[in-house]
């Protein structure tokens, strides 16, 4: 009578380790048999390379969380106000720009041709952490906005009352809710950082500004190095499970919907004029890269880049890559969370997390180093580039699984607290159970998490970079072809469509298989 | 009618949590209220009888048969929670029709059984609004009519009321009692009202540290007990 937890979690861990260790254990067994790479471990290049992955990731995690802040604290004080949610909505964008799409915006509005040309050359570290700053900012505010919103109306009451100044709101109540979400936030942007591919390939890889990441792709593509790429992708590994180590202790993160308003103090001081300038300088932050690169592409050739064959085979090639991940990632959320939250409602919480971390391995592993490892163990095998696709597939699917389980889960957590018992009493069971309580109260996140997984593949340049051919490339990999042949005015409106197509597969999947729902939960 | 013997269950993950151990009867056509402070184990005796939760040992009888091995499922009685016993995106009449058959595949007769539920319960016209159209109070009358529907002996209502007004409160114990006469149900009631106790039960049975302290007519256990534990729970 003892009710059993679902087990369904239990082959996804087991496909996950698989795709985990084999490609690990390949590059461990390589790094083992290569000759004396003592030379290359003492040269500067790999020095310059580690040095330059921590800086860059640590400039950007420094820029993006401190003006997040700022940015954040100003949307929380400015309370209600007309397109708060438009903006936090605009906010959301970055996630599912593809980044060499975002490359280009941040190359037409801060480039030596651009709007508002930097004094120095954009290509190298300044353009790297303009790109992430796009990225990172917006992302970390979403994440911040909420610590601000949990702060009890009734504290800022007494705070009021007990006459505190604006230094002692910040130590007493604001710095107390903060306390615990920020170093989550900050290691999960260092991590990104440290693992972001796409803009620094395009933004940097002269030999000043490479990473391990860029450094791994060149090995294996430009200098047909195997040996010097098992070292580069063991040591990001290497660094990659410090930081996983230091996430573990601050796993908190924010699961608030902060879309919906919840309780806002908004000022009535002076200070409101300076926190909607805060608010409104962030958000032209935000939208200039993308506006200037719809501009650029409208008066771009438009109709001869549309009417090429080899277009719409890479968009044909985005979409099926961008489905399958899709499917694959949203299934085994669906699975890992079947169990934790068996596990969860059983008060096993620590069982259940684990789980949860398990499907988050890519943080730990990049896809760039298990792409390596599965590149090294097929190459002398076969001929690596037939398998292009569904390599590309698996590893997106894994990159997508951590999106998917935060998207997942708390609905699945909370449908499980709410109706297991009464469907217990009721026997509402299996198929029935799915069909009439499951499915309607999930199908709207499992549309966002499909959608959301199915964007962020269709639009990646990292894996298809390395397996891709000219016969299997994909659209950021025939833009960034592009862009690697200056071809900058066909780019644009190559871009431009990448980030339209991505966008309208998003609303389409989150509407279609998410549906009209008119339940007042 | 349901007879609670020896029934036994210890939370394994609290480390200095106290065995639990009940004993009580229901008659036909009663309700008994369980009352008794926060953590006390009201809810749990519920989750047991309702199975759950697996008791560690002693068994429950519903009309001499017994209960305890079987899953909720099969378990002939139907409980009412203080939230969430609704499926929001499913109307009333569905809702109701799940405690039938949850395929909801329904003949006539059954369909005529929820019509006649919705009469007693005063939700004719509201089969169609979903229950974030319906007031807290006609929320948990579908959720009783639902119960109904099932045609168990066995009622149990775990804070039903809870979340309503006084006056609410009071009319849907008086509907609930109008329902146990007509229908000779057995009821648990747990409340952390006493005034709850007052209006619906000739017994009250006090709950305290995972036993049944005291059982004895409302009135009684209410205004009279020399128990301390009881008065100092009353504050009296």
């Amino acid at each position: 009578m003892k009710q059993r937890s679902a087990i369904s979690a239990y082959p996804v861990l087991a496909i996950l380790a698989l795709l985990v260790l084999v490609p690990m254990l390949s590059l461990v067994t390589i790094s083992g048999s290569a000759g004396d790479d003592s030379a290359f471990w003492q040269s500067t290049y790999l020095r310059r390379v580690v040095s330059f992955s921590l800086w860059q990731a640590f400039l950007s995690t420094l820029l993006s969380v401190g003006f997040a802040l700022i940015v954040a604290r100003a949307f929380f004080q400015l309370g209600e106000f007309p397109f708060r949610n438009l903006l936090l909505r605009l906010f959301g964008i970055p996630l599912v720009v593809p980044a060499v799409v975002a490359v280009l915006g941040v190359v037409t509005v801060y480039g030596s041709q651009g709007w508002m040309p930097l004094g120095r050359d954009l290509y190298g570290l300044n353009g790297i952490l303009l790109a992430h700053l796009f990225f990172n900012l917006p992302l970390a505010v979403r994440l911040l906005l909420p610590a601000w919103l949990s702060i009890p109306r009734q504290h800022w009451q007494l705070g009021e009352q007990l006459r505190f100044n604006q230094w002692q709101k910040w130590k007493h109540l604001e710095w107390p809710a903060l306390a615990e979400n920020l170093p989550g936030v900050i290691l999960l942007i260092f991590m990104l950082c440290l693992t972001s591919f796409a803009v620094v390939l395009t933004l940097g890889g002269g030999p000043k500004s490479t990473t391990l990441e860029v450094a791994i792709y060149q090995s294996l593509r430009f200098d047909f190095d195997p040996a010097r790429a098992v070292i580069l992708a063991l040591l990001q590994f290497s660094l990659c499970v410090l930081v996983a180590l230091l996430s573990l202790r601050f796993q908190k993160l924010p699961e608030v919907e902060i879309t919906q308003s919840t309780q806002v103090i908004a000022q009535r001081d002076k200070s409101r004029w300076l926190n909607a300038s805060i608010v409104i300088t962030a958000a032209i932050f935000v939208i200039m890269p993308m506006l200037a690169m719809f501009m650029d592409a409208f008066s771009g050739p438009i109709l001869s880049v549309l009417g090429k064959s080899d277009l719409w085979q890479s968009a044909a090639y985005s979409l099926i890559i961008g489905l399958s991940a899709a499917a694959l990632s949203v299934s085994a959320a669906w699975l890992l969370l079947r169990t934790s939250s068996d596990l969860a409602f059983a008060n096993k919480k620590r069982a259940a997390s684990t789980i949860e971390l398990a499907g988050q391995v890519v943080y730990v592993v990049p896809p760039l180093v298990i792409g390596t490892g599965l590149f090294v163990l097929i190459a002398p095998r076969f001929d690596v580039f037939d398998w292009a696709i569904p390599i590309v597939i698996l590893i997106n699917a894994m990159m997508a699984l951590p999106f998917a389980i935060r998207t997942l889960g708390p609905p699945m957590r909370q449908n499980k607290a709410r109706y297991q018992r009464l469907c217990q009493s009721l026997d509402i069971s299996g198929w029935h159970r799915f069909r009439i309580v499951d499915w309607p109260i999930l199908r709207k996140p499992v549309g966002l998490a499909t959608a959301l997984a199915t964007a962020l593949a269709m639009g990646d340049l990292g894996v298809i970079a390395l397996f891709g051919t000219p016969e299997t490339t994909t659209l950021p990999l025939y833009l960034y072809h592009q862009l690697g042949a200056y071809l900058m005015s066909e780019a644009a409106v190559t871009a431009a469509f990448l980030l339209c197509f991505c966008l309208s597969v998003f609303w389409l999947l989150e509407k279609l298989i998410g549906g009209h729902s008119d339940v007042t939960y | 009618m349901l007879r609670i013997k020896q029934l036994s269950f210890n939370y394994a993950d609290v480390d200095d949590a106290m065995p639990m151990c009940f004993e009580l009867e229901v008659n036909r056509g009663e309700i008994l209220s369980v009352i008794g402070p926060s953590g006390s184990g009201k809810t749990t005796l519920l989750n047991l009888v309702a199975g759950f939760i697996p008791a560690t040992g002693g068994s429950i009888e519903i009309s001499g048969k017994q209960i305890q091995h079987l899953s909720p499922a099969l378990r002939p009685l139907s409980i009412v929670f203080q939230s969430h016993n609704l499926f929001p995106h499913l109307d009333v009449f569905t809702n109701i029709a799940l405690g039938i058959n949850p395929s909801l595949k329904l003949d006539d007769g059954q369909k005529q059984t929820i019509d006649e539920a919705l009469k007693n319960l005063g939700l004719q016209g509201f089969e169609k609004r979903k229950p974030g159209q319906l007031s807290g109070g006609q929320q948990q009358r579908v959720a009783i009519a639902r119960a109904l529907v099932r045609r168990h002996e066995v009622l149990l209502l775990d804070e039903a009321f809870a979340a309503l007004g006084p006056a609410l409160r009071e009319e849907m114990i008086e509907l609930v009692k109008a329902l146990v006469k007509r229908q000779n149900l057995a009821v648990i009631m747990v409340s952390h009202q006493p005034g709850d106790a007052r209006i619906a039960s000739e017994r009250t049975a006090f709950v305290n540290q995972g036993r049944v302290i005291a059982l004895a007519p409302t009135d009684e256990l209410l205004n009279y007990s020399d128990s301390m534990e009881i008065r100092n729970y009353l504050g009296s």
